[in-house]
């Protein structure tokens, strides 16, 4: 998988469909383009309720921009320290770019009135993020094997229904993931380039996501493992250590000396304590509190967690066709890799360099799942930085099959169908994941593939029905119809600024009051989670019905529903 | 590449074109909300009085309870601690699903309604319930107090009901007994979760800072025995950070057992044989709840005679 236009070193005819220049420009564009496009699709499905983790992160992004605004007015006073203290305390266990971006957009929005609803502003830094992490994708399966490897790994990515619902939030995890992708291209670029330029971006885009969310820290793991692979390649094809290990080395180099500065820059928290905060910020994650998650019909709140988790829940939420296409494409290339290293081809390492980077992005995002005391409360997207790598994967599967079809089909003499091969298995491998999230939409975390029987199969599996409670933004016309003015209601597991964003933007009446306690309202609302039924009960039990007044869902799995006080 | 190898690539698109359809496929598989609205002519005609009814699978039962409504649906038997006390249960089948709490039940009638089927199940030995203490929870029954000091509760058919909300107490009924050691420490029947989040319906009983919290109830017909079930609203039990609870039953003055129920225990079950008392017309059953020490101890306990 080396690109020999990149390589002037390489001797051997490449096994990689490298494309031209003229291509490569043409491709450059493809990928701003599709990029675009995802964001375009993303505003235009932006109607999911808002998330628990995202009203904290509104509150945050607020706080921040009137920091911003502050500095642009009087930038003396802002630099103080109990300027920056005063605004950058909220949310400090998680560094500040992301929030710094939503900050931005909300500012703008504030002053040029760019999105119909002030949520999307929060959101849009997230979406943006998804449309590079996208384009990235592409660009890469382009390069490194062709388009047919790049369209469907970037769709294939997109269109896996929890990439798809996450992208739509102004969370961290969408961001960490096209920034965790980003700095792997880089570095890979690095591997194939001379000069500092790419080494120099593997350092910055590592600053970007080590100031987005800690999944980050994995990303010097996995290169140093990368180097020591590319030696132990080298060695055993008798070339030179030092050549191999070059360019490795500049990238790690630039990762530590660029990275730590963008997020020292990016993160004013750390401008002063700072060895006191970093140590804080690393220990709330290494010692994180442990949250309920259901599983197979348990509830897991404390170690041991089932070390069976990730990979079930990848297979029963990453549509089938992309895990299949995936595996097909890591044995196709696995097989030629080792080929090659049996045969100490004197090029394998560079050879086989993006490879090997591609399953040491699926591996260290998985690691951290290997041990059953490391949290499963976020489900599916704690591990989503290993979901670009496996959509390349794919990617490649697929362009393997279609060539290997389409080589059959001639020795059989149907070579006239051939042409239809590539086009046919491109469009067979991405309609099924398009049609089921966009059918999903916008109940995301409620989606399961096909082989656990979808939201029902998973309903009757006992696996996590929802959370964040996000699902109140699906209830607002029952709610805006049903209540009197000035109605009460129990939002259940919405946080308040969540619940304040939906009467921002105009979706809830603003006369309805969200209060804590089902007893205090007039309505409450239950958003199902295997360990929240206590609150259902308790709306029962004060109410004096077991009615719902709605219930609302994925095809036809209740999700969210709502129960009515009952007037004497 | 050997030509049978090279066409396992075909499993690439073959598998999207699979997935694809049963994607499509599954979208109907489950009723939608809607559908459900044709079930209550339909349990109209054979519902009685005292029926259980059960949906299966679990979790399509919120839809059935906004269709057919709190009739079909009396606390007692939706949070009920066991099924043998009923003698018909009517189990509405969505998509196939069966409940398997009704495995001993015998099937006598089966009707399809749409897209569910409808059995009418019969109890082939119910267990005859002769007095429910949880459902007889109210003055002409029942009387509160505690022991240190002497106190006495008084009923309310009107207060404020109560919630924890997020990681708080049971909800409590307008109609409680309001205890003077303040509203938390209230007596009322209400509905925990238990270990498996199941709702239990039972006797919210805190224990008293000091002495016990007696519930008693007179003029109880027995059975031969007094059952039940103890237990903590789960999230608070789970922690395993509180005192044991201690439950005392008496029948006319004379102690028939003590349940003491450990934080993780989950909802247990506890049966005190009646000896001599058994088959009493009237009778004077007394619960005396308490505690060494009295933080947080959500306890709440269900309890029978038959």
């Amino acid at each position: 998988m080396s690109e020999p236009a990149d390589d002037p070193q390489s001797s051997r005819p490449s096994l990689a469909l490298g494309p031209s220049e003229r291509l490569r420009r043409l491709y450059a564009l493809v990928a701003v383009a599709l990029g675009a496009a995802v964001v375009a699709l993303l505003l235009l499905t932006s109607d999911a309720g808002y998330a628990r983790d995202e009203g904290f992160y509104f509150y945050a992004a607020k706080r921040y921009g009137e920091w911003f605004v502050l500095l642009v007015r009087d930038r003396g006073e802002a630099l103080r320290r109990a300027a920056i203290d005063a605004h950058f305390v909220v949310n400090h266990e998680h560094p500040a770019l992301a929030k710094s971006l939503f900050a931005v957009s909300h500012l703008a929005d504030r002053r040029l009135g760019l999105f119909a609803e002030p949520g999307t502003a929060f959101r849009f830094p997230a979406m943006v993020l998804a449309g590079v992490m996208t384009a990235i994708t592409f660009h890469w399966g382009v390069r490194a094997r062709g388009a047919v490897t790049g369209v469907v790994a970037a769709l294939s990515l997109i269109f896996m229904p929890r990439v798809f619902f996450h992208a739509h939030l102004a969370c961290f995890d969408v961001p960490i993931t096209a920034l965790f992708v980003a700095t792997f291209y880089a570095y890979d670029r690095t591997l194939k380039s001379s000069g500092w330029l790419w080494p120099a971006l593997t350092g910055l885009s590592f600053g970007l996501a080590l100031s987005t969310k800690h999944n980050s820290w994995f990303l010097p793991i996995a290169f140093a493992a990368h180097a020591s692979l590319l030696a132990l390649m080298a060695w055993r094809s008798r070339q030179s250590l030092r050549t191999t290990l070059r360019r490795p080395l500049a990238a790690l180099l630039t990762m530590a000396t660029i990275g730590p500065l963008v997020l020292f820059a990016t993160w004013p928290w750390l401008w002063f304590d700072t060895w006191a905060r970093l140590k804080e910020y690393a220990s709330f994650h290494v010692n994180h509190e442990y949250y309920n998650m259901e599983f197979l019909g348990e509830n897991y709140w404390k170690p041991p967690f089932p070390r069976g988790y990730a990979p079930l829940m990848t297979v029963a939420t990453v549509p089938l066709v992309t895990l299949v296409a995936a595996a097909f494409g890591t044995a196709a290339l696995g097989r030629d890799a080792l080929r090659d290293l049996r045969a100490r081809e004197p090029e394998v390492a560079a050879e086989h360099a993006t490879l090997v980077l591609w399953a040491l992005g699926v591996a260290v995002s998985y690691g951290p799942w290997l041990s059953s005391g490391t949290p499963i409360f976020g489900g599916t997207k704690h591990w989503m930085t290993a979901y670009p790598f496996l959509a390349l994967f794919a990617g490649a599967g697929v362009e393997r099959a279609a060539s290997v079809i389409r080589e059959e089909l001639e020795l059989v003499g149907a070579a006239g169908v051939g042409r239809v091969v590539a086009p046919a298995c491109v469009v067979l491998a991405l309609a099924s994941p398009v049609f089921q999230s966009l059918a999903a939409h916008p109940w995301g975390l409620s989606a399961y593939t096909p082989i656990v029987g979808g939201a029902p199969g998973a309903a009757s599996l006992g696996l996590n029905r929802t959370f964040w409670g996000y699902t109140t933004g699906s209830l607002t016309d029952t709610l805006n119809r049903e209540l009197p003015p000035g109605g009460r209601v129990y939002p259940h597991d919405t946080a308040g600024a969540s619940w304040e964003m939906l009467q921002r933007d105009g979706r809830l009446r603003k006369d309805l009051r969200a209060v804590g306690r089902a007893d205090d309202a007039d309505v409450a609302l239950y958003h199902h989670e295997l360990h929240m039924q206590g609150q259902e009960y308790q709306a029962w039990v004060a109410y004096g019905t077991v009615q719902p007044v709605v219930v609302s869902g994925l095809d036809g799995v209740p999700v969210v529903w709502a129960y009515k006080r009952r007037r004497p | 590449m050997k030509p049978r190898l090279a066409w396992a690539f075909a499993l690439v698109p073959l598998v999207g074109a699979v997935e694809l359809a049963l994607a499509l496929s599954a979208r109907g598989a489950a009723p939608q909300p809607a559908a459900y609205d044709a079930l209550e002519p339909a349990l109209r005609e054979v519902y009685r009085e005292g029926d259980l009814v059960v949906v299966a699978p679990r979790w399509a039962e919120p839809h059935v309870r906004r269709a057919l409504g709190d009739r079909y649906f009396p606390l007692a038997a939706l949070a009920r601690s066991d099924e043998a006390r009923f003698e018909r249960a009517l189990e509405i089948s969505v998509s196939g699903g069966r409940a398997p709490e009704l495995a001993g039940f015998r099937q006598v009638a089966e009707r399809s309604v749409g897209p569910f089927v409808v059995r009418t199940l019969e109890n082939p030995s119910p267990a005859r319930v002769v007095f429910d203490f949880v459902e007889r929870l109210e003055p002409g029954w029942a009387s509160v107090g505690g022991t240190e000091p002497e106190t006495r509760c008084a009923w309310s058919e009107r207060s404020q009901p109560m919630t924890g909300g997020l990681g708080g107490h049971p909800g409590f009924p307008a109609r409680r007994f309001e205890c003077p050691d303040g509203p938390y420490l209230n007596v009322s029947a209400t509905v925990i979760a238990d270990q498996r989040f199941m709702p239990r319906r039972c006797i919210w009983a805190h224990p008293t800072k000091r002495g016990a919290r007696t519930i008693r109830f007179s003029g109880v017909p027995l059975g031969a025995r007094i059952a039940g079930h103890s237990g903590m609203y789960w999230m608070i039990e789970r922690a395993g950070a509180g005192a044991p609870v201690e439950l005392e039953v008496r029948v006319d003055g004379e102690l028939v057992g003590v349940e003491r129920h450990a934080d993780g225990e989950g909802w247990k079950p506890f049966a005190f044989e009646l000896g001599s008392h058994a088959g009493k017309a009237t009778s004077t059953v007394e619960f005396l709840v308490s505690a060494s020490d009295y933080k947080d101890r959500h306890f709440c306990f269900q309890a029978d005679t038959r």
